[in-house]
């Protein structure tokens, strides 16, 4: 770690939503900066710091949940004034407090990110993105799906605005008076923007940090109009969703801070001259909750430090640990100041806890009268979010509470297979009955207000188990008063691993098996029964919609294409097209909707889907193999000084190589054993599709040893003869 | 709680695989400490920073200048030194082999004595040990210790019923003579004294860690991950992690824990709090406490799996490590600033749900919100034996139309798979009753803490009731119905108490679950003959209790039998019973 940074707590609010915290600019020659903060309860609050000290300049009143906080000056006069969106409302502020603008916009979701240049004011909500200028509606324009974030540019020597939109599903779009100019799929999924503090107008540029953790930037060429291109500068490396982006500036040069999910906080120095050049990372922290907020200033001392929000509503700054070893003088600060903040907390927490217990009393009176009243605690806060297959097909719940947890228990309709984080104590239960459900607990160390769950259907399950939808249920349960849990519902999807969005128009040159859909359906119907295969969010209902995604772990890829009454579904893999077969015929029967299904299965199909997974096989059957001489060589507990003996080697190369690459990669990523089982079920999905009724167990058996003994020869033959027979059969 | 960047005062590389637990210290000259492990199969090192051991068996090692290798040609199971020769203040290796036990003079490179163990050796420790006056050398096997003195003669024996997991000597009773302290693989920790039990403490897992901290509390780690302290016979406290903790150390004025995975954390004596935690590079191998800097104060020094050693001197909580980290006062206010926050935060959420509450106290009940439920509402629970499952009934009930939407059972060691058991009825079985079946594997008192999620059918939060309900030891044990067949086992123990039959009545409903208690007719009553069903194999178990004395009782199973007569003379305070 480059940087020592100490943390200083200021104050606490309600819940916070991302990018609700800023830091007001600075007026004049005052040196130490205000800050504002909103939260869930719809307090806006504008704070300064004296001596470590919180001073409140203004505070609202409850209201709407505000979404969005942003601070703008108006050029020339350095009059800063602030806007809190709340609900389809913006409200600015003064420094004062004092409300000059209110509008009510016409949006009909909630806004969730916001931008102000000048007078321009752009909104998104939803799927739109409508734009103000001088408090009339310019013009407004509704993407493919939810907007995630914007930055709005000026043009130069024009008045109008571009404006680089980030939409779910992975796509950004420029647009320029309400018309697209140029869009772009970023895998990665990008979640926010931050636009470097000095960049060129005639460039829009814009750093993203993305929902697996990366951190990349967008670029646009404003003259010569070529596409907007990205790229990738830091590798996610197991670290959580990005929740929040700013900058943060010390003496060293400008920092880009990332807030994470998972809870951290990291700088990375960024070169401003050259932002293309990979940032370095120089700090992490961790505070164990989720961070909605960080941006640097001066706020507490003369010196730039970090301030940082989180989910639960603590606000902190990170301040170099010089400015408070130093020495007290430093910030002109008494050493009583601290002890005196101290003693207040002191008697104010004496004095809460007081009326809590008195509170706690007159509840536990209630439920000891004859007569009834009505016990309603408040929902608790909990967020939760179901994220997508990673490779090797697990899918995460992530869940987050605004209070510490005490336990989970988790019931699902099916065997599943769980995981959770390394400090709690995951413990599966009997069964209860004869019944194939999984019911497990989860105990949760002290103080844990984040906890993630891996989740998995156990493999080898029949079609029917595969097309029923798969229903977890989790009680969370908190540790403190009042007792209550709270309920968490979800589904998981039966295609969890075409998680990789693609553009459906560039996936090309393979062999497509097809499945056509006709019926009585409705598109939005449609996308409701495809959300209990797909993970992720699915395209909004519109009159035509065509979207492709692509598996994480093959790299095969489904096409969808449907409109009101039929759907076109193409893949390359047979088993997915099975698979698909199956959930949508089991939920147009739920709906009591007649469909009618035909699949296009060409003959090649398995032997030129194993024709592209055949390096990766061949090599994961290597890797398989050395991992059982390794094991073997292990076993024989060897001195690791002797082994590393150069001059006198003991083992062979071929063993030495073995050891060596158990060092590099200790968790290999593809698993032979799921390879061969994925090869097998191809192979009986062909033959269930295409072969009706066909006895083709033997051949099945056949096809299993050779794939376990990596005959790629034999499997090839299996693959292609069945089809020549098929062809027999057919002629 | 974050892993803390405490630096340990000294660092080195052994440059050698350590086996996990297999790592002694001891001073072969009689003053300086040198590490000793194992170091694969056969070999073991001995790290030796003041000089060179003179010279013998011992080889200097090719990967470390200031390590020496030994090969015994055996497999090496345990380690041990301690001062066995009475002459002498130098410490003896004791090497532990399968089968055999080699007792090494590494000063004076000569064997002490050489001693086949046909029982097996798990666990080596020195010690004195009750009226032996003497240092002993205590040997662990399958199921027996023994303890040798310094020639290799045996001075004392017995029997452990199950492998013999960690020893320590401690003065459990307070009567200034060591008892001995048996960490068992069958989940007990037992306590020799003059070779006899005289107590046991169950546990929920094999007990593989055992420490004294002071005269009267000793703590204990279980292979399932638990970790604890005992103070008088009682436990304090216990925490449970996923990993398994290899040593316990009382170090300062804190327990200090190395973990499997390389984790150290330091506790709090009292309560088990994490005070600090260090993660090592590689997973731990040993934690022992010895002066390996010549300070006059012994350090923690941990051992990871890849030959890492690092020390770090005793923690204070208020101090630090050392003196010079000592935190300025600004510091501590701001710590202290973040934690009054923390409590702040919590206590605002508590009110707030209790505001909230109040505000739709007025509510009609008929039209009631997705999360109400009468403010009267009450959970009962009651246990009852149930012959044709096998098993005893939970029955979890709200007093009104409210339902037991779910519930969750959590107790150690009585479940097949993990700490928990979980009931959740299918949408249509909702009741405002929820039954869950118990199947005590052994015969020990067991509390079980039942959390209950009471609302209604379609609520989107419930109200968690929590109780805790006492399992009595023979607890799988019901009254037996009159009509049934008389028992045909002849199998029975004997022996004679002179005990007034009311106080048997006592010890009766004490430790089984009776629906109703056992009484006596009247008081002229000097007899009692009573017989009971066993749930799990449904075999009989009949007690009679004379008039004259004689206690029969007679059952199949010879481990029952054992167990009530344990608990029957602990009940009534005897110390000595002949029994046939």
């Amino acid at each position: 770690m480059d940087y020592d940074l100490t943390r200083v707590d200021y104050i606490l609010c309600g819940i916070t939503y991302p990018d609700t915290l800023k830091i007001l600019p600075n007026p004049g020659h005052k040196t130490q900066q205000k800050f504002t903060i909103g939260d869930k309860n719809g307090v806006l609050q504008c704070l300064c710091i004296k001596d470590e000290e919180p001073i409140i300049q203004f505070k609202t009143l409850p209201g709407k949940s505000i979404t969005s906080v942003q601070v703008a000056l108006t050029n020339g006069n350095y009059i800063d004034k602030i806007f809190a969106a709340s609900g389809n409302e913006v409200k600015g502020y003064t420094r004062k407090g004092k409300v000059f603008l209110a509008i009510e916009t016409s949006v009909s979701e909630t806004i969730t990110s916001m931008c102000i240049l000048g007078s321009d004011l752009i909104l998104c909500s939803g799927c739109t993105v409508t734009h103000y200028r001088d408090l009339r509606e310019m013009y407004s324009y509704i993407c493919e799906d939810r907007v995630l974030d914007i930055a709005a540019f000026a043009t130069p020597n024009s008045t109008r605005v571009r404006v680089l939109v980030l939409i779910a599903n992975k796509g950004a779009v420029i647009i320029e008076n309400g018309e697209l100019l140029a869009r772009t799929q970023i895998s990665s999924g990008p979640l926010r923007l931050a636009v470097p503090p000095t960049h060129r107008s005639a460039e829009v540029c814009v750093f993203y940090g993305a929902a697996n953790g990366s951190i990349g930037l967008i670029q646009y060429d404003l003259f010569h109009r070529t596409d907007l291109s990205s790229k990738c500068l830091v590798e996610d490396r197991g670290l959580g969703s990005v929740v929040c982006v700013g900058w943060y500036f010390s003496n060293n040069g400008a920092h880009l801070a990332v807030g994470r999910h998972d809870g951290s906080v990291q700088l990375y120095l960024v070169d401003l001259d050259n932002i293309t050049e990979q940032p370095r990372l120089k700090y992490t922290y961790f505070c164990g909750e989720p961070v909605t907020s960080v941006c640097g200033g001066c706020v507490g001392t003369d010196e730039s430090e970090l301030l940082v929000s989180t989910f639960s509503g603590r606000v902190f700054a990170l301040r170099s640990q010089r400015l408070i070893t130093g020495s007290v003088s430093f910030n002109n600060m008494t050493p009583d100041a601290l002890a005196s903040r101290r003693n207040k907390l002191e008697l104010e927490v004496a004095r809460l806890e007081k009326q809590t217990a008195n509170e706690r009393e007159k509840y536990q009176r209630n439920t000891r009268s004859l007569q009834a009243g009505l016990s309603t605690p408040p929902l608790l806060d909990i967020q939760y979010e179901l994220k997508e297959a990673v490779l090797n097909g697990w899918q995460e719940v992530v869940i987050t509470a605004g209070v510490p947890l005490d336990m989970l228990f988790i019931y699902c309709n099916k065997q599943l297979d769980v995981q959770t984080d390394s400090a709690a104590v995951l413990s599966i239960c009997p069964p209860q009955g004869q019944t194939k459900e999984m019911l497990a607990t989860v105990r949760c160390q002290a103080g844990t207000r984040r906890i993630w769950l891996q989740m998995c259907g156990r493999p080898g399950r029949s079609a029917m188990e595969m097309a029923e939808s798969t229903q977890v249920l989790i009680y969370v349960l908190p540790t403190s008063a009042p007792r209550v849990a709270r309920l968490i519902k979800f589904v998981l999807p039966a295609l969890p691993q075409y998680s990789l969005y693609e553009d459906p128009d560039s996936v090309n040159n393979r062999v497509w098996c097809e499945l056509r859909v006709s019926g009585g359906f409705s598109v939005a119907e449609m996308t409701s029964w495809l959300s209990e295969a797909l993970p992720g969010d699915l395209p909004r209902p519109a009159a035509n919609i065509s979207f492709a995604r692509s598996h994480s772990f093959l790299k095969t890829v489904l096409l969808c294409r449907y409109q009101r009454g039929s759907a076109v579904f193409k893949s390359d893999n047979i088993t997915t097209i099975a698979i698909l077969k199956d959930v949508l015929a089991n939920c147009s029967m739920k709906r009591g909707i007649r469909v009618d299904m035909s699949c296009d299965i060409p003959q090649v199909n398995c032997s030129m889907l194993f024709k592209n997974l055949k390096s990766d096989f061949v090599s994961e059957y290597q890797r398989s193999k050395d991992r059982i001489l390794e094991k073997a060589i292990g076993a024989l507990d060897l001195d690791v000084n002797i082994v590393n003996n150069a001059s006198e080697p003991t083992l062979c190369e071929e063993y030495q190589r073995i050891m060596k690459s158990s060092v590099e990669d200790t968790e290999s990523k593809l698993r032979f054993d799921d390879l061969v089982a994925t090869v097998e079920q191809w192979y009986m999905d062909f033959c269930k599709l295409s072969l009706y009724g066909r006895d083709y167990n033997s051949q099945r058996l056949r096809l299993k040893a050779a794939l376990q003994n990596c005959q790629v020869e034999e499997v090839e033959n299996i693959l292609t003869n069945n089809n020549n027979s098929q062809i027999d059969m057919e002629y | 709680m974050q892993t803390s960047s405490v630096q340990p005062v000294f660092k080195l590389e052994l440059n050698h695989k350590v086996t996990p637990s297999v790592v002694t210290i001891a001073k072969y000259d009689g003053t300086h400490p040198c590490l000793t492990a194992s170091a694969g199969y056969d070999k073991i090192i001995i790290h030796h920073p003041y000089g060179e051991i003179a010279s013998g068996r011992a080889q200097r090692s090719h990967a470390h200048g200031e390590v020496s290798e030994l090969n015994v040609s055996q497999a090496v199971i345990a380690l041990a030194a301690g001062p066995l020769k009475p002459d002498s203040s130098r410490d003896m290796l004791l090497i532990g082999s399968p089968s055999q036990i080699l007792a090494y003079d590494v000063h004076d490179n000569s064997d002490l004595f050489f001693k086949e163990a046909p029982d097996g050796v798990n666990i080596l420790i020195t010690g004195i040990f009750g009226k032996y006056h003497e240092m002993l050398a205590i040997v662990g096997g399958n199921s027996s210790v023994q303890g040798l003195n310094w020639e290799g003669n045996e001075v004392f024996w017995n029997v452990v019923s199950g492998k013999v997991c960690s020893m320590i000597t401690f003065d459990f009773d307070k009567d200034g003579e060591n008892e001995l302290l048996i960490g068992c693989d069958d989940s007990y920790i037992r306590v020799l004294k003059n070779n006899q039990f005289i107590l046991e403490l169950a546990e929920t897992g094999p007990v593989t860690c055992l420490s004294p901290i002071t005269e009267v509390r000793f703590a204990y780690g279980l292979a399932n991950g638990t970790i604890g302290i005992y103070e008088e016979g009682l436990r304090l406290w216990r925490v449970k992690s996923k990993q398994s903790a290899i040593a316990l150390q009382w170090s300062g004025e804190s327990l200090a824990c190395a973990w499997a995975n390389g984790r150290l954390d330091w506790r709090d004596g009292s309560s088990g709090r994490v005070l600090r935690r260090v993660q090592m590079r590689a997973g731990a191998a040993a934690m022992l406490l010895a002066d390996y800097r010549s300070v006059g104060t012994p350090d923690l020094i941990c051992v990871s799996d890849r030959g890492e050693v690092l020390g770090y001197p005793p923690y204070h909580e208020n101090v630090g490590f050392n003196a010079t980290s000592k935190k300025l006062p600004s510091e501590e206010d701001r710590l202290a600033i973040t934690e009054l926050l923390n409590k702040k935060q919590a206590l605002m959420v508590e009110l707030q749900h209790y505001e909230a509450n109040a505000a739709n106290a007025g509510l009609d009940p008929d039209d009631r919100p997705a999360t109400g439920m009468p403010t009267n509402t009450r959970l009962q629970v009651a246990v009852s034996p149930d012959e044709n499952e096998g098993c005893l009934g939970l029955a979890i009930s709200t007093n009104n139309e409210t339902i037991v939407r779910a519930a969750l059972v959590l107790a150690e060691g009585i479940f097949e798979t993990g700490e928990t058991l979980a009931r959740h009825p299918p949408l249509h079985l909702l009741r405002s009753i929820l039954h869950a079946p118990l199947k005590p594997p052994r015969d020990v008192p067991v509390d079980v803490h039942i959390k209950a999620l009471v609302g209604y059918v379609d609520s989107e939060q419930y109200h968690i009731f929590e109780l805790t309900k006492h399992l009595p030891r023979f607890s799988m044990y019901t009254l037996a119905p009159p009509t049934l067949v008389k028992n045909k086992t002849d199998s029975y123990v004997t022996f004679r108490i002179t005990e007034r039959i009311q106080r048997i009545c006592i010890w009766i409903n004490q430790n089984f679950l009776l629906e109703h208690e056992v009484e006596i007719e009247n008081e002229n009553t000097k007899d009692l003959y009573i017989s009971f069903l066993c749930l799990r194999d449904r075999s009989h178990l009949d007690m009679s209790f004379a008039a004259d004395g004689n206690v029969k009782l007679t059952t199949s199973d010879i481990g029952l039998a054992g167990d009530l007569i344990q608990s029957l003379a602990t009940y009534l305070n005897l110390s000595d019973l002949q029994v046939r």
